[in-house]
């Protein structure tokens, strides 16, 4: 029945139906419920009831209005930190198991393998190491002779439960930035290497001059992944702190959950979540701006 | 699960005056002539319930003994989610509420808009908290089963560190938790961390210790709720007496719930602060039922105790149901004749029914006045949220705060912006 079209006829309705389903999906799944919620944020509704009155900005002039909520932006810095660390990390691992090296798909699937876990079920098994009297990290330190160490309350303690969080979360997506490094370290051709070789430059020499300037754009990537999951850091301290002690881990989405499920006020917690949004792009757009000052490529 | 639980006996109370102890009348009469009829009624009803552990278990033997009765009554269990409040909301913005179901947080004037009155299950003159998820004169929930709140402890323990009569006083509670902390047990398990094992030290004590059921809603008419020498700043400031005196966990901010139940069954904590709920979860961490207590928290040195009495979850019938009668049918045969308030470890919910369980009976031998609180203030409860009023997380900071009356200051000024913004 398609004989009688034109080729560039046909192919128009391949592509058509084609892309239907999965434009549709995306509609759907995220397009639709985000303007939803640019809806929501200017009403004040409650979550339940078929009314949503109108309120126009108040809910944006209530969130400037209360520096606390920003305040929290503190906590997330901790994330920020070791996820920096956690990329240095990355590269590292990455290097060494892209060279000829024994079982080394045995490595990479052995630090890959915590990124498959559920982040919940991470949260809970690291709920066991962190606990202060029977955690097994405490006991490791207490049998190493560290006895002033092996009290440490490390996710009661204002100061360091933010780090201690972060430190899971390096454990389970430094996996995931190597994976994503080997990738294009793979990508780098290799007869560039071998003319560094044959110019006799130093190991060190070719993985600075050579493979770091030919991973920028997938450093940037994966800097990328880390700013907006340090700003967007929600299941571990909802699970192993509940924000505590006394507020010194909430982050900035865990505060959105309890304004919209615990408060009642979906209005406002859309609003936070917009300007989450704004925040994200403000941020990466600085981000990009850095690093791009030595001018693009 | 525990978590929904208590989150729901949080800010509760009302005025039945019975403790539960009024005879029963005939219960088998009425039991006769409904089930005259009770093979008329039919349809295929579901069910939302929170206890998903029970599904496969106790709510099979019910459904068995349910449809005895009610042989053309299907009923559909579905597990909620771990959240059972905000499922339960999610479901009913979307208008697809199940037949019978637990009424979630909403205000007692949005109850007419997604349930159907009960008044015609002829229970009434029986049930308790009749007032509370009433609206215009209208019953919409009853009561699953009520709590009370109390010290649960560990005899052996107790026996262990000599303490051979339980507390009557403030000063005797304290030189008994000074005995447990000397043979080595954790006094008392706060479970801190977690939050909501706090409930009872901000929504049941102060309005007990206020001796006043409407303290919780008088809040309404004070820019200034939070005071040292009110029943809030007293009853976190007892908490905070236990923690300075190191007669709670170790590092309080680390603690376990699942493994303190078994701590506690084992003798290795000595005692909680909960709901009687938490009774029979001890029991089952490993422990005989003999070997737990249940007396009221001794919060001053008056040697009168007094303790407050909860209600659980509700019940309700979605107003749209197409099934109403068989779904009350069940509302109705889960409260009389279920037993399901004895596996829960609940009071019952109805006023002519005796618990069964040995630990309440202990609790009420010294002659504990129970007292009943009253509905929440819908204006209150709007404050509360407008300022993100979280009272157990009120009490962590006033814990582990150097200067508690900064925390105090600190809400205080919040609770006046809000009751601003609300009342204006």
């Amino acid at each position: 029945m398609f004989g009688s079209l034109s080729y560039s006829k046909q192919k128009m309705i391949i592509i058509i139906s084609f892309l239907t389903v999965p434009l549709l999906l995306l509609a759907t799944f995220t397009y639709y419920p985000a303007i939803k919620l640019v809806y929501y944020s200017f009403t004040n509704w409650d979550g339940y009831s078929p009314e949503k009155p109108w309120v126009g900005l108040d809910n944006y002039r209530e969130v400037f209005a209360n520096p606390d909520i920003f305040k929290v932006f503190e906590h997330n810095f901790a994330y920020f930190v070791m996820g920096i660390i956690q990329n240095i990390i990355a590269i590292y691992f990455a290097v060494v198991l892209n060279n000829r090296l024994r079982g080394k798909n045995f490595f990479r699937i052995l630090l890959f393998l915590p990124y498959i876990m559920n982040g919940v079920a991470v949260a809970f098994m690291f709920g066991y190491v962190f606990d202060t009297t029977n955690g097994s990290l405490n006991l490791l330190l207490g049998s190493l002779g560290l006895s002033g160490l092996s009290d440490t309350s490390w996710l009661g303690t204002e100061g360091l439960v933010n780090y201690s969080l972060a430190s899971t979360g390096l454990w389970r997506f430094m996996g995931y930035n190597m994976v994503i490094y080997i990738a294009s370290l793979q990508a780098i051709p290799q007869d560039i290497f071998e003319a560094a070789k044959i110019d006799g430059a130093s190991s060190m020499q070719t993985l600075w001059r050579i493979t770091l300037p030919n991973m920028k754009p997938v450093i940037q990537l994966n800097l990328f992944l880390t700013v907006t999951g340090a700003l967007e850091v929600f299941d571990l301290p909802f699970v192993l702190t509940k924000g505590g002690p006394a507020g010194a881990s909430q982050t900035y989405v865990q505060r959105v959950v309890d304004t919209a499920f615990a408060y009642n006020n979906y209005g406002l917690a859309s609003a936070m979540s917009i300007i989450l949004l704004f925040f994200v792009v403000f941020v990466l757009l600085i981000q990009q701006l850095v690093l791009n000052r030595g001018g693009n490529k | 699960m525990a978590v929904v639980m208590s989150l729901l006996l949080s800010g509760c109370g009302s005025d039945n005056s019975g403790s539960g102890n009024t005879p029963a009348a005939d219960p088998g009469k009425s039991n006769q002539e409904t089930s005259k009829n009770a093979s008329d009624i039919s349809g295929k009803i579901t069910f939302l319930t929170n206890r998903t552990d029970m599904i496969g278990k106790e709510y099979d033997e019910y459904l068995k003994r349910f449809n005895e009765k009610y042989p053309n009554i299907e009923v559909e269990l579905e597990p909620s989610q771990t959240d059972y409040n905000q499922q339960a909301k999610v479901r009913m913005a979307s208008q697809e509420l199940p037949d019978v179901m637990f009424i979630p947080t909403i205000p007692n004037s949005d109850l007419p808009k997604y349930f159907a009155p009960l008044d015609d299950l002829g229970l009434n003159d029986q049930v308790t908290f009749k007032d509370f998820k009433s609206f215009d004169g209208k019953l919409y929930g009853i009561s699953s089963g009520n709590s009370t709140s109390g010290i649960v402890y560990n005899k052996k323990a107790f026996a262990d560190a000599g303490i051979t009569e339980v507390p009557k006083t403030w000063d005797e509670f304290l030189a008994a938790c000074e005995k447990l902390k000397q043979k080595g047990i954790v006094p008392l398990a706060s479970n801190f961390k977690d939050k909501w094992p706090l409930n009872n030290w901000v929504y049941d004590l102060p309005r007990v210790i206020e001796n006043n059921p409407n303290f919780p809603n008088d809040k309404l008419n004070t820019d200034t709720p939070f005071t040292m020498d009110n029943g809030y700043g007293k009853a976190m400031g007892l908490l905070r007496q236990l923690n300075e005196k190191g007669y709670l966990e170790k590092d309080i901010n680390s603690t376990n719930w699942e493994q303190s139940k078994k701590d506690i069954a084992a003798g290795k904590f000595g005692m909680y602060f909960l709901g009687n709920w938490v009774i029979n979860q001890v029991i089952g961490a490993g422990t005989t039922s003999d070997n737990v207590g249940f007396f009221p928290l001794p919060y001053d040195n008056s040697g009168k105790p007094s303790a407050a009495l909860s209600p659980d979850f509700f019940y309700a019938v979605a107003k749209d149901s197409e099934h109403v009668d068989a779904a009350k049918a069940f509302v109705k045969w889960m409260i009389e004749e279920s037993g399901y308030e004895d596996f829960a470890g609940f009071i019952p919910p109805l006023k002519n029914k005796e618990s069964k369980l040995a630990q309440l009976k202990e609790f009420q031998s010294g002659g504990v006045k129970l007292q009943e609180g009253t509905v929440d203030d819908p204006v209150v409860t709007d404050i509360s949220n407008k300022a993100q009023l979280d009272l157990p997380a009120v009490a962590q900071e006033f814990v582990l705060a150097s200067d508690p009356q900064k925390v105090l200051d600190k809400w205080n000024a919040a609770w006046a912006k809000a009751r601003k913004e609300v009342k204006h």
